[in-house]
């Protein structure tokens, strides 16, 4: 425990140092990492822990960044003040589409996910006063102190990122979160002690969405330019899926070990061997296959386990049973 | 008379429609997995078609679909040995869902890669174009065949499953798969027949539907949605219930696309959703 605060407090302190450490390039590069991590987990959150695959989480970076473009124009605002509108929009967004989602279950709450990504998607091409097609500049940009520009989002980022591993953490060590990794591993006992599971899923949708949001709203600004085509491109959740079944799909540490190799892949495919985005995107998927089969929790658990690693475990020891003398005489009856 | 018209080319549409739903729905039934990679599979048969009408060009392009077919179904034979009864027995739900996806993530940017990202389509000449009059009405002669090989394919499938002993080993390995291996039938085995079918249903479905549109490596993700609606709105496990799924389908969709012409799909995705929250068991009720 005192291990993880000292490596967090490390990881803050390096992340505020970040803009002085980092040249323009590498700091661009660094949010976007940050910035996929911090959906990833997300997605995790409600694919690993409440066992809910969605297909459309990319409906949430969507709408988190047509909240924060149309709000931030409309009333003259600094983006950064409107920030907090994007996670806000998408969990009522959540909240409202839950009601007839949740009646589905597994695949089926996927694909239907994915169906309402692409109803949004179509609507929002087809509105005008969206910019269609073509979509909208963020006009409040001229409120942007520019110089500070690519650091302010890298901190925002590295906070989105760092907040969400530092939540999900604790939130995991609470009795809320011991509920979830109950339904996780065994859904009927959990239900036999009295988890509520349909209370619980609803709200880590909830809580899901609202973080994708917040993160494809600032990934969003930092293009000061947002387009249907690009803002629900199925590829977000392509991205998150993949990381989180590269890494380990419900862990803590997984999406971080998967964002890793995601951008290294990446850098490595597309920069160092030239290759295309869609031979990136063939490979990526073939390891995540062969990681699929060959572990079909993805690669930290085995890990885990083979080295006896600790990164975030949030697991507890059982409390010790209280000492009780042995009922003598009566032990011999009973056996 | 114009409306008739729509509603009843929708109808023929929906034909087609509900030939995309049935494989994944047959994949469903009996493996309690969603193949994610079907559409993309689909649109891998379309483009063998492509290429091998222009390859014979002497040859109608309807003959093409033999070759095909069989193709799709060894495709199908050994996607489901070599990956997917690796996880089919795995008792958590969410691996197979995965993993199909990763299988239809690499196939389209494949795609995208060796056939390129344009728009392609499947021309039949005098038969595209042809059409009769039937009360007044004005009706493709090619939707037609295709909404009656539908009827004739749903009719054999049907029947191969309920009178046929391959049939009868299908849904006894669909109810226990662990009770017929008593009886010796290997139950992996079974699967990689009933994907090859699934797989194999799906490329008529593929290649039909290449026939009335045009298409591109990403329209597996659309050929997925309209098959699953299907299912879902025919009510999951009921064969004719696709069908009729299917033909509500297609009549949402050329009445939206009548009525407003950029729409695509957007109301027939419209009416899912709806039909999700007045009637979530569908059309016809499941027989669970």
């Amino acid at each position: 425990m005192k291990g993880i605060a000292i490596s967090y407090a490390v990881t803050a302190a390096l992340l505020v140092a970040g803009p002085w450490l980092l040249g323009e390039g590498g700091l661009r590069f660094a949010t976007e990492c940050l910035l996929i991590l911090a959906m990833a987990q997300m997605w995790n959150l409600l694919a690993g822990y409440a066992g809910l695959v969605s297909f459309g989480h990319q409906v949430f970076v969507g709408i988190g960044a047509y909240g924060l473009f149309l709000i931030s124009d409309t009333l003259d605002l600094s983006p950064y003040w409107v920030l907090p509108i994007a996670p806000l929009a998408c969990a009522v967004v959540a909240s409202v589409i839950a009601l007839p989602l949740f009646r589905l279950r597994e695949a089926y709450f996927s694909i239907a996910m994915w169906v309402f990504s692409e109803i949004v998607a179509a609507l929002v091409t087809k509105a005008a006063w969206l910019g269609g097609s073509a979509g909208l500049p963020l006009r409040s940009s001229r409120l942007l102190d520019l110089d500070w520009f690519e650091p302010v989002l890298f901190w925002i980022a590295g906070g989105l990122a760092l907040g969400t591993i530092g939540g999900l953490f604790l939130l995991m060590r609470s009795g809320f979160g011991l509920g979830l990794m109950s339904v996780r591993d065994n859904d009927l006992a959990a239900m036999s002690v009295g988890v509520d599971v349909q209370r619980n899923r609803f709200i880590v949708f909830v809580l899901s969405a609202a973080g994708c949001g917040l993160a494809g709203a600032v990934s969003f600004l930092g293009n000061l330019y947002v387009s249907p085509a690009a803002a629900f491109d199925v590829n977000w959740v392509v991205y998150m899926m993949f990381i989180v079944m590269i890494g380990g799909i419900g862990t803590l540490e997984g999406p971080i070990i998967g964002t890793v190799i995601f951008f290294g892949l990446r850098e490595l495919i597309t920069d160092q061997l030239g290759y295309s985005a869609g031979w990136y995107l063939v490979a990526l998927g073939t390891v995540a296959v062969i990681v699929m089969l060959w572990s079909p929790r993805g690669l930290w658990p085995p890990l885990r386990d083979r080295f006896g690693l600790k990164l975030l475990g949030v697991g507890r020891t059982a409390p010790t049973a209280p000492d009780v003398p042995p009922l003598a005489g009566k032990v011999g009856q009973l056996g | 008379m114009a409306w008739i018209e729509t509603l009843v080319n929708g109808a023929l549409l929906g034909g087609l429609y509900g030939l995309l739903g049935i494989g994944l729905a047959l994949v469903f039934g009996v493996m309690r997995l969603v193949n994610i990679a079907h559409g993309e599979f689909m649109v891998l048969a379309a483009y063998l078609a492509v290429i091998l009408v222009g390859l014979f060009p002497q040859v109608h392009p309807l003959f093409v679909l033999i070759p095909v077919v069989i193709a799709a179904f060894g495709v199908g034979y050994l996607y489901q040995a070599v990956i997917m009864n690796r996880v089919a027995r795995a008792p958590d739900p969410l691996a197979p869902l995965l993993l199909t996806f990763g299988v239809s993530i690499v196939l389209r940017n494949l795609m995208v890669e060796v056939f390129g990202a344009d728009v392609r389509g499947l021309q039949l000449g005098e038969l595209s174009r042809a059409s009769i009059r039937l009360f007044g009405l004005s009706i493709g002669v090619m939707p037609l065949l295709t909404l009656v090989a539908a009827v004739l394919l749903f009719l054999l499938l049907q029947w191969a499953l309920k009178r046929t002993s391959f049939g009868r080993i299908v849904r006894a390995t669909a109810d226990r798969r662990d009770i017929v291996r008593l009886f010796g039938v290997k139950p992996d085995l079974v699967y990689n027949y009933v994907m090859g079918l699934s797989l194999a249903l799906g490329a008529i479905g593929g290649v039909l539907l290449a026939v009335r549109s045009s298409f591109t490596p990403f329209s597996g993700v659309e050929r997925l949605l309209i098959a699953f609606e299907v299912v879902v709105l025919g009510g999951i496990g009921s064969f004719w219930g696709a069908l009729l799924g299917g033909i509500v389908l297609g009549m949402a969709q050329l009445a939206g696309l009548k009525w407003d012409a950029n729409a695509g799909l957007l109301y027939a995705h419209l009416l899912f959703f709806v039909m999700l929250l007045i009637r979530p068991a569908g059309l016809v009720a499941s027989r669970a």
